[in-house]
């Protein structure tokens, strides 16, 4: 069940032990009607998650390859869950209050996505996928992400979509079909534009194309973290200086809009170094991907690369008013448990596809 | 297996090529927004952010103070007291109820009123206001008693007041809520007084000030913040520009001067005394009767004071001064300059004046019946002679007569204060488009003697006399001497204005000086003797102009005998030879000018010597020096010879 790895991905280490300093770093002074001295609970945090990394870096890849169908029936269990008795909190249903702690099943649901997916690959080779095999992988991922949307949580809903497209990125599928799907998506979008997609969704994406629409209701928090980013100037405004989130104009600034506060008191240089960072962190996972010596391996890496890849962009993108505000947490740097450990579990596993390497010639 | 990883892994591990191409494209879109956002819109969005965190504070300025010429206060502001209550937070109502009855001295209806309040719910959630303007130990009182039992606050307001009260009233003016229009042109507050009437009004941009800026930090709720964050920007950002006082100003009227003139018009509900410098053009005094206590006009207005005054028949609220009316005899004046200098008349030939007087069709009538006999104008304008005048208007005109009452000043308006009319100097072109029938040569006639359509006001004529007695320079009245800031430092010292000068030989005006000497002091005829005063030599013209009576509306009987009635007119100026006065007295509807207007203005002058400052010499010498036109020779002045 378990096996140490025989290498370790020093780069990948490296850079996550300066994402979490800096994660730390950034933490502090953030003001909310949360706890005091957030980055310390970072900490806190950090330490629970790393025992955890450790274990999921030791999980033998062949062990977990075969337990992928019961993963993702588990998966598929805690969604209905979360539904059935989850705690409401500003409308939906996401979280399980076990006393002690909560969690979120769509955080877990986008690992058991990906392992779900690495092990078909893995079970099914080919060279070429066609309409049956996109149907199959269709209900594999579209049963999560129904759940997920009936929750309703739009962005993870996004993301678990992503997360497939960006898996299925190295495969060849029959071209035919392709386009067939996109086209038939396309012409889809205007029905889920009208009849799927809640008002304050709508609101968000309208906000988006016409920035000074609302900035007193939707547009509130894209036009305060543009405001704070932009405030940043080159060098920024230097730390406990960053006006907008000590005054609390920037609100929700431990989580979802982090990126902002480190913007605004680092300013560009500040900013495009963390940037730099989060590429350094994609490339080594793709890197490990390409020496990858079988397909679950691979897939896996590729499919957390694209987890972490899809968190940053839309994140950013919607500190940085590119993108509708979705709700999305920036790995390591936002404040969170459930977060936090995700993300550790999937660089455990990283580090397990690096680490693993020299047993896949089964 | 192998065979199938093999086989695509290169094709794999190309597509991870090209996908780790596209991840780097996707990180550089979101390094270009960010150089976007942090150095091209640097300042935009820097903006903003202040704008987030800062607040601007508006301080209002203070009103300026107004003095009269000798620095006694006309209009100011008083810190008033008002107190609030918030019922929600007295700790012992009983108590409460007790104490603050006992301060406020409340009678028992009103601590009934007030225990209501105390004990309704709908009051408990507001602040209402319990009394206002209280005195300064009731404040401390109500301080103290705050302390013990709370549920008090009191506010500072600044309250304009006028401590002459309705003397003068009209001439420094009152305040009022400006309107939504004037908020936005002028930029100013809604609760911001602006004056509405008198120097108030006149010279409401001087009294204004400049308002000043507090900026200042705030957090996300708005309240200052003084959070380290906040303090450390505060430094950078947070200014204060402090408000600017407007100035100060010290007016040419003396307030004794308006007590004087405002108590001579004792006994008559309505008219107006102006006095002015005739050397300077000086205004010393203008009054206006019935008046009103500007106090109320701008504090709280009740309905009943304001009924009282919009059905006062004599209307308090027209300044009389300023206000135009049939002048009647005193016109006199300028029909007898503009026959001299049209060369038809020689002012030493005596001419048949009697009782009536045959034109056209009509007969135009003398006020005594029996007619003067020959006169010259000394002797006319003594017994005030209608015919003498009326031959001299016959030959004139009315276009030439208007033409030598424009350049008295009349038919022009002096200072365009309180509604100030312009007046009326009728022409053929007027008469013919405004009245009945057309231009008639008989209305030459009336005009020359002050009736018919001519009109002119109280400040007019003052002016006109100035211009008579300073031999031939029509000043604009002044009313503003100089601006000082608070510290009394002058700002700007206001000079005589010349409006114009009489194109007059100046022995003509020498004749018309001397016949209005007469007018007071001919020991036979002088309509104008009851101005006369034992110190020294006055000069003056009465007059009686008989109102029209124009059944308009339906006015009370008493009211009605009011309005048939002339209005009583004297004007003039003393010393004789030097002067340094000019009145002018108008009785609406007042009788007589020789019994009823040239006593008050005797009044005024022997006030004036007494009470002010003596204007008569024990030897009346001729003082050359205080005259503008000192040496005849430097004028410009057109001789007709």
């Amino acid at each position: 069940m378990f096996r140490r790895p025989q290498q370790l991905p020093w780069a990948l280490i490296l850079i996550v032990f300066l994402l979490c300093s800096l994660s730390v770093y950034n933490l502090e002074g953030t003001v909310g009607p949360h706890i005091k001295d957030i980055h310390w609970q970072q900490v806190k945090w950090i330490m629970i998650a790393l025992p955890i990394m450790i274990i999921s870096s030791c999980v033998d890849l062949h062990f977990l390859r075969r337990l992928a169908p019961i993963i993702y029936l588990a998966m598929n269990g805690l969604l209905i869950l979360v539904l059935v008795m989850g705690k409401v909190v500003n409308g939906s249903r996401r979280w399980i209050d076990l006393g002690f702690f909560n969690f979120q099943p769509s955080e877990i649901a986008k690992i058991g996505l990906i392992i779900s997916l690495a092990a078909w690959f893995q079970r099914y080779p080919k060279p070429t996928y066609f309409f049956s095999d996109i149907f199959v992988i269709g209900l594999m991922i579209g049963c999560p992400m129904f759940l997920v949307f009936l929750e309703p949580d739009l962005g993870h809903t996004l993301m678990l979509m992503l997360i497939t497209l960006s898996m299925c990125m190295i495969e060849r599928f029959d071209r035919k079909t392709v386009i067939a799907i996109t086209t038939s998506m396309a012409c889809l979008s205007p029905i889920i534009w009208t009849f799927v997609l809640k008002r304050y969704q709508k609101e968000r994406i309208l906000t988006l194309i016409d920035g000074k629409v609302d900035k007193l209701g939707a547009g509130w928090h894209s036009y305060q973290a543009e405001v704070s980013v932009g405030a940043g100037g080159v060098l920024g405004q230097g730390r406990g200086m960053s006006t907008q989130v000590a005054g609390s104009f920037l609100p929700e600034n431990h989580t979802d809009f982090v990126f902002a506060k480190l913007a605004e008191e680092n300013g560009l240089v500040g900013a495009l170094l963390t940037l730099l960072l989060y590429l350094a962190l994609l490339l080594s996972i793709i890197y490990t991907s390409s020496i990858a010596k079988n397909r679950f391996a691979r897939h896996l890496s590729l499919g957390i690369a694209g987890l972490f890849f899809w968190h940053i962009m839309m994140n950013v993108g919607m500190v940085l008013n590119l993108l509708p505000v979705t709700g999305v947490t920036l790995p390591i740097l936002s404040y969170g448990g459930t977060s936090l450990v995700t993300v550790f579990v999937a660089l455990g596993l990283v580090i397990a596809s690096h680490g693993q390497r020299q047993v896949f010639d089964r | 297996m192998p065979a199938f990883i093999e086989a695509s892994s290169v094709d794999q591990s190309q597509r991870l090529l090209g996908i780790s191409l596209i991840i780097t494209l996707a990180f550089g879109v979101l390094f270009l927004r960010l150089v976007q956002l942090q150095v091209f819109e640097y300042e935009e969005h820097s903006l903003a952010a202040q704008k987030n965190y800062t607040r601007d504070q508006i301080l209002v300025a203070d009103r300026g103070t107004i003095y009269d010429r000798k620095g006694r206060i006309l209009a100011t502001n008083k810190p008033t007291f008002d107190v609030y209550l918030s019922s929600r937070y007295i700790k012992d109502e009983l108590q409460f109820l007790e104490k603050i009855s006992s301060i406020l001295d409340l009678d028992a209806l009103d601590r009934l009123e007030l225990s209501d309040v105390i004990k309704s719910k709908v009051f408990k959630s507001k602040k209402t206001k319990l009394a206002t303007d209280i005195t300064r130990t009731q404040v401390a009182a109500i301080e103290a008693l705050n302390a013990r039992l709370g549920g008090l606050s009191v506010k500072v307001r600044y309250q304009r007041v006028y401590p002459e009260g309705e003397v003068g009233a009209h001439l420094v003016g009152y305040l009022g809520n400006p309107t939504a229009q004037e908020v936005k042109s002028r930029d100013i507050f809604p609760h911001q007084m602006v004056g509405r009437y008198g120097a108030e009004k006149l010279y409401d941009h001087l009294l204004q000030g400049q308002h000043g800026v507090e900026r200042y930090v705030v957090d996300v709720k708005g309240k200052k913040s003084d959070a380290p964050w906040a303090q450390m920007v505060s430094e950078r950002v947070a200014y204060l520009k402090p408000p600017v006082r407007g100035q100060d100003l010290v007016l040419s009227v003396d307030a004794h001067v308006q007590s004087i003139l405002y108590r001579a018009l004792d006994g008559y509900e309505s008219g107006s005394i102006v006095l002015m410098d005739p050397r300077t053009g000086e205004l010393l005094g203008s009054v206006s009767k019935p008046s009103f206590d500007p106090n109320v006009w701008s504090g709280r207005l009740t309905k009943s004071v304001k009924r009282d005054i919009d059905e006062n028949p004599f209307k308090p609220l027209i300044d009389k001064s300023v206000h135009s009316f049939f002048p009647g005899s005193i016109y006199k004046v300028v029909t007898a300059l503009a026959a001299m200098e049209e060369g038809i008349l020689d002012p030493e030939l005596p001419i048949e004046s009697p009782g009536a007087y045959e034109y056209g069709n009509r007969v135009f009538h003398c006020h005594k019946l029996s007619g003067h006999g020959r006169v010259d104008l000394n002797g006319a304008m003594a017994a005030s002679a209608d015919v003498y005048f009326y031959k001299l208007g016959e030959r004139l005109g009315i276009d030439t007569l208007a033409r030598y009452a424009h350049h008295f000043g009349l038919g022009e308006r002096m200072l365009s204060i309180n509604g100030e009319s312009r007046g009326v100097v009728p022409t053929r072109k007027y008469h013919d488009e405004r009245t009945h029938g057309g231009f008639q040569h008989g209305l030459s006639l009336s005009s020359a003697i002050g009736q018919g359509a001519v009109r002119t006001s109280p400040l007019q004529m003052a002016v006109a006399f100035s211009a008579l007695a300073n031999n031939g320079f029509v000043y604009r009245p002044q009313l503003l001497l100089n601006s000082q800031n608070i510290n009394g430092e002058l700002t700007e010292r206001f000079t005589p204005k010349i409006m114009k000068r009489l194109e007059a030989d100046p022995q003509h005006v020498q004749m018309v000086r001397k016949s209005l000497e007469r007018a007071v002091n001919d020991p036979r005829r002088a309509t104008g003797y009851r101005a006369a005063v034992p110190m020294g030599k006055v000069a003056g013209k009465t007059g009686t102009a008989q109102v029209k009576t124009i059944v308009r509306g339906h006015h009370k009987q008493r009211e009605q005998r009011w309005r048939d009635r002339d209005h009583a007119w004297f004007a003039g100026f003393a010393p004789f030879e030097s002067p340094r006065l000019t009145v002018v007295v108008f009785l609406e509807h007042g009788g007589s000018g020789g019994k009823d207007a040239a006593p008050i203005a005797r009044r005024v002058i022997e006030g004036y010597h007494q009470e002010i400052e003596p204007i008569f010499d024990t030897q009346a010498r001729l003082n050359l020096n205080n005259y503008p036109n000192s040496n005849l020779d430097d004028h410009n002045i057109n001789r007709r010879f």
